[in-house]
């Protein structure tokens, strides 16, 4: 059985969870509004930074005893910066979630100890020389930066070289004190475990966390279209991203782009994988929908050697005015419908999968929402909907990318 | 408890059943003893190209309406060719079992291997071995393999441009029917399903599947040597391989904890020594791995090419040290870990069904996951530091993949 609990503590802090009486662990998560898109130009790459310092420690604690305390509660914990959010989250056996709870609310006050600041400043710049050696990872880079142009979405979550090698501690301080306060954070859990014993550790484990609440920018944008090619000394292969304008996570409309995404390009079957992979054209190519705050991305790729560029982009372009052309059949969209249905169940197969969908999705919404009502909201999508939205013609209105193997 | 039953068809094709009645999802894996290993000479890469020509038709369905008739049941698949065996596997409700089923069997029993699909599937192939040189790990890994064994567990599963030149529909349709056999085929299914239901279903379906014994060659290693490869990566990427036992041997579970002494978690000691302490890397991590009959032990580390020496060192020393011993609190850290692991595995589907196919392919029987927190209970720390002082991780193979100039 699952049953959802929410509450406010007087700082501000949302705290939320969906038990589930069958599941044999429990996960939590602190979910931090912030991100890349919350930088300045100064402190760029910080956030991720931070996240890593985070790791270090509050002042009672040095790295090594926080890393020995998650690895004798067995914990599988991670934690990952984007655009707009920073999120920790470990699962373990229900009996030491009060461990796990009490760990990860100590290390939301790190200490920033000028030391492992130093120390983790040349893991982060290994961090940033391996995504070098990743041109997949550079495409996706480059293609939102053409596409967000101005606008904070355009921010690297990485920072760069420069960036990072000139960060201070001072810049991280202050970046914390702003952005990790108790309204701009939630607190999730999900899976086994006992809603009023958790909330009552929550409040006493915070307490002396100052109120407050941060704000974000939304400075107006209208994607302007472009078409373009780079060269990038490490790629061997060419790669093709397409980002066009989609829904934001609070839009009604964005399950149906999810509808469209998978009829665009579901792996094992979909228009592009009939088109591209099932010919042998491709390493990899298909579709997907990206939900930010306010602002949401419709994006293609695919993965191909240089000989087959040209007709793999055609071949994308194509398949992309089809789609006007020929919207989606009742057919397809009942085939991404049923598809859904398995994909929620093993959405919530376990808790730790089942935290990311809660706690960003109540971030972002304010509301909790069961995975029986995605179901519902994707069953509902219906064809004179995708219509709609394909009659603005978004494919005119964004960035087709392509990084290629060449001196820069 | 999960009850876990298996049983030997009549034609050879072993199945293995967990009942999860608590989950509202099922996963399948079959595994079929075609791989790399069994690749015929000259016609290496020919299981890899197998692997994708039989998804493109079956029976009376071609490509395209075999992977809607297992969309329009929900069911998400996927496959992959190893250097021992190759899996097809997929996530289900458990209704549509028994119908998903029947589907697959008939890509084993009727296969259509038509001359028209047999291009794509070669070319997909290629791709897959263009994408790699785009992905440093993974290369250095395919590279140091070659060098450690003797034996065909050497090869690249994709073979090369060469080899997959070679191949011809007539070729691989030769090979079919002594390769895709129920005779060392595995057929693991997990979740909300009941074995006797699943074995009537398998029964119908695979039950009039015949094929003879394929025999697999014995792995065979080389000395011990390093080798070293020029790229113009921006970090240098280097990988050990040591001699580990094999699963079936006593002091398995003894090797297990140690490894996980080494590399379990961010206290373990590679984490500690080699990142928290010196700040050389973003990742560092040691993982066993085996093949029928033999276990390794295998780490990497991914550098800038200034640090690369220094980096190679602190791994090779940290590694050599294990000799000396573990001690109560590490062993004691590793059994929580390998606990915690065990019940998370349990509430997954997949997971089950592919540790299920693994067991017995190289042990022959599924361990269940009580009997391994058993086996992991009752390892002493005598008994784990006999075993490190007679069985010392030292003299790997060593692979070294960078730029000139970047160490070792």
């Amino acid at each position: 059985m699952i049953r959802f609990f929410e509450a406010t503590l007087d700082h501000g802090l949302k705290v939320i969870a969906e038990v589930s009486t069958e599941a044999k662990s429990a996960a939590m998560g602190y979910f931090v509004k912030t991100g890349a898109r919350d930088e300045t130009k100064e402190e760029s790459g910080v956030s991720h930074f931070l996240e890593h310092m985070v790791f270090k420690g509050p002042e009672e604690m040095d790295a090594y005893a926080v890393n020995l305390a998650f690895d004798r509660m067995g914990a599988r914990y991670n934690a990952f910066t984007s655009d707009e959010n920073t999120v920790y989250y470990g699962a373990v056996l229900p009996e030491l979630l009060p461990d796990l709870l009490e760990l990860f609310t100590k290390l939301m006050r790190p200490a920033l100890r000028q030391e492992d600041f130093e120390m983790e400043r040349k893991v982060i710049l290994e961090e940033i020389a391996l995504y070098e050696d990743r041109p997949e990872f550079v495409a996706y880079q480059r293609a939102r930066e053409h596409y967000f142009r101005n606008h904070p979405l355009a921010n690297r979550v990485l920072g760069t070289r420069e960036s990072i090698e000139k960060m201070t501690r001072e810049r991280m301080a202050a970046y914390h004190a702003r952005r990790y306060v108790p309204g701009n954070m939630v607190l999730a859990f999900a899976g086994k475990l006992d809603w009023e014993r958790v909330l009552d550790q929550a409040a006493r484990l915070t307490e002396r966390w100052k109120p407050g609440s941060a704000g974000r920018d939304y400075p107006p944008f209208a994607p302007t279209p472009a078409r373009v090619a780079e060269p990038y000394p490490r790629a061997r292969q060419t790669y093709l991203v397409g980002l066009y304008p989609g829904f934001s996570a609070r839009d009604p409309r964005r399950y149906l782009a999810a509808v469209l995404a998978s009829v665009l390009g579901d792996a094992g079957s979909s228009r592009l994988h009939w088109a591209l992979v099932d010919k042998g054209l491709v390493e990899s190519a298909g579709a997907g929908h990206e939900e930010h705050d306010e602002l949401g991305t419709f994006g293609v790729y695919a993965t191909t050697r240089p000989e087959n560029r040209a007709r793999v982009a055609e071949i994308v372009a194509e398949e992309l005015a089809r789609l006007d052309r020929e919207p989606p059949t009742e057919e397809e969209i009942a085939r991404a419908k049923t598809k859904a249905k398995t994909q929620i169940v093993f959405a919530g197969e376990t808790p730790m999968k089942r935290l990311f969908h809660l706690g960003l999705s109540y971030a972002y919404t304010g509301r909790y929402e069961p995975l029986s009502e995605v179901l519902r909201k994707l069953e509902a999508v219906r064809r004179e909907d995708l219509a709609a939205y394909l009659a603005e013609r978004p494919f005119e209105k964004g960035v087709f990318f392509e990084l290629v193997p060449g001196e820069g | 408890m999960a009850t876990i039953t298996t049983e030997t068809l009549r034609n050879g094709l072993v199945l293995a059943v967990e009942e999860q009645p608590e989950n509202r999802g099922a996963a399948f894996t079959l595994l079929v003893p075609a791989g790399a290993t069994t690749d015929p000479e000259p016609y290496l890469g020919s299981a890899a190209v197998m692997e994708h020509w039989l998804w493109k038709g079956a029976g009376s369905y071609d490509a395209r309406a075999f992977a809607e008739a297992l969309d329009d049941l929900g069911v998400r698949r996927g496959s992959e060719t190893g250097v021992e065996y190759t899996t097809f596997s997929a996530a289900l409700l458990p209704e549509v079992l028994p119908r998903a089923l029947e589907l697959f069997s008939l890509m084993f029993l009727a296969p259509r291997l038509a001359d028209e699909t047999f291009e794509s599937a070669r070319r997909a192939v290629e791709e897959e071995l263009a994408a790699l040189e785009d992905d440093p790990p993974k290369k250095l890994f395919v590279r140091l393999r070659r060098e450690v064994f003797q034996s065909p567990h050497g090869r690249n599963v994709e073979g090369s441009f060469e080899s997959l030149a070679r191949l011809s529909p007539e070729t691989l349709r030769a090979q079919y029917p002594r390769r895709y056999t129920p005779r060392g085929a595995i057929l693991a299914v997990a979740g909300g399903v009941r074995f006797g239901e699943v074995r009537d279903a398998v029964q119908k379906t695979f039950g009039c599947w015949g094929g003879p014994e394929v025999a697999l060659p014995a792995p065979e290693t080389t000395p011990p040597h390093a080798a070293r490869w020029v790229e113009e990566t921006a970090q240098v990427q280097i990988g050990l391989y040591y001699k580990d036992v094999p699963p079936d041997d006593p002091r398995f579970y003894a090797a297990r904890l140690a490894s996980q002494v080494l590399s379990g978690g961010m206290a373990s000691r590679l984490f500690t020594e080699v990142r928290e302490k010196r700040g050389l890397v973003y990742t560092v991590y040691a993982s066993p791995g085996a093949f029928k009959g033999f276990g390794w032990l295998a780490a990497y580390a991914g550098t800038t090419p200034e640090r690369a020496e220094e980096t190679l060192k602190v791994v090779k020393a940290e590694i050599a040290r294990l000799k000396e011993g573990v001690t109560e609190e590490e062993l004691e850290r590793a059994k929580i870990r390998t606990k915690s692991a065990l019940v998370m595995q349990s509430e997954s589907a997949q997971a089950r069904a592919g540790g299920m196919v693994r067991d017995l392919f190289l042990l022959g029987r599924v361990r269940s996951l009580e009997e391994i927190e058993e086996r992991v209970n009752a390892v002493t720390l005598e008994a784990i530091n006999a075993f490190l002082a007679e069985h010392p991780y030292v003299n790997p193979w060593e692979g070294v993949l960078g730029p000139v100039g970047g160490a070792a």
